[in-house]
């Protein structure tokens, strides 16, 4: 395959760049973020069944502090993130709206955006 | 369809996984946004030992969490094992022990927590 064809291949890799560079590393370091906490919340879920209540009710009140609430929420914006950019690259597979990809990533983005301010609003109380 | 070859060829990961992140994406969308909006929303501020036994009594919450752990973690392992590819850490002898660790480490990650799980089940 030429350099031209393998740059134009991939729609998330050299056919739209500027936007579509920083949306496919987002969706990369975000990906990364949350295998990496998969691991760390099934550790401490399993808290209940290792060291019993006592201690996985330690672990919840040492998390309810402004910041790490705070974290949490950017931890629901990476999840709506990565699951909102990947419904694009799902429909593109199939696809759906390869013309008016630009357009099909901004409206997702849309979506994600105002998924967020429901669950920015929801945890505030517990941030501000 | 040059589209086709690039994102099915075997440097980039091969078909069958590449189907296995479709499919549990799906799932995952899925069955995420229901653990999110029970745990981030609804019961945000609230989470203890009981709320979760609370909530997992209903049944469906868990069938919710298992479908949610086995999808998230294929996804999580695999997608980390298309990074990985992609910046050719993984040469094809090293490849097959790769793929083998991350099979047996996502398969004990989906036993430990379902059996994390069962303590608000049984």
């Amino acid at each position: 395959m030429s350099a031209k064809e393998r740059e134009t291949a991939n729609v998330g890799a050299g056919l739209w760049k500027g936007t579509g560079m920083w949306a496919w590393m987002l969706f990369r370091i975000s990906g990364l973020i949350l295998v990496f906490y998969l691991f760390v919340h099934v550790w401490v879920i399993s808290q209940g069944r290792l060291n019993g209540a006592g201690t996985m009710n330690s672990f919840f009140k040492f998390f309810d502090k402004p910041f790490l609430v705070f974290l949490d929420l950017m931890l629901v914006s990476a999840v709506l993130y990565h699951a909102l950019n990947g419904v694009r690259i799902v429909l593109m597979d199939l696809g759906i709206g390869i013309k008016q990809h630009k357009l099909v990533f901004w409206v997702c983005m849309v979506i994600a955006a105002l998924a967020l301010s429901l669950f920015a609003v929801k945890a505030s109380s517990y941030i501000l | 369809m040059a589209m086709r070859t690039e994102v099915l060829d075997r440097s980039r990961g091969g078909m069958w996984p590449w189907l296995g992140q479709r499919v549990t994406a799906v799932l995952v969308l899925v069955t995420i946004m229901i653990h999110l909006i029970l745990t981030h929303y609804i019961a945000i501020g609230h989470l203890s030992y009981s709320n979760i036994g609370e909530r997992l009594a209903g049944g469906a919450v868990v069938v919710n969490d298992i479908v949610l752990l086995l999808a998230v973690t294929f996804h999580g392992l695999n997608g980390l094992r298309m990074v990985v590819l992609d910046w050719g850490l993984a040469g094809s002898g090293g490849r097959r022990v790769f793929d083998v660790v991350l099979w047996v480490v996502g398969i004990a990650a989906v036993v430990y927590g379902i059996w994390a799980l069962w303590v608000w089940v049984s």
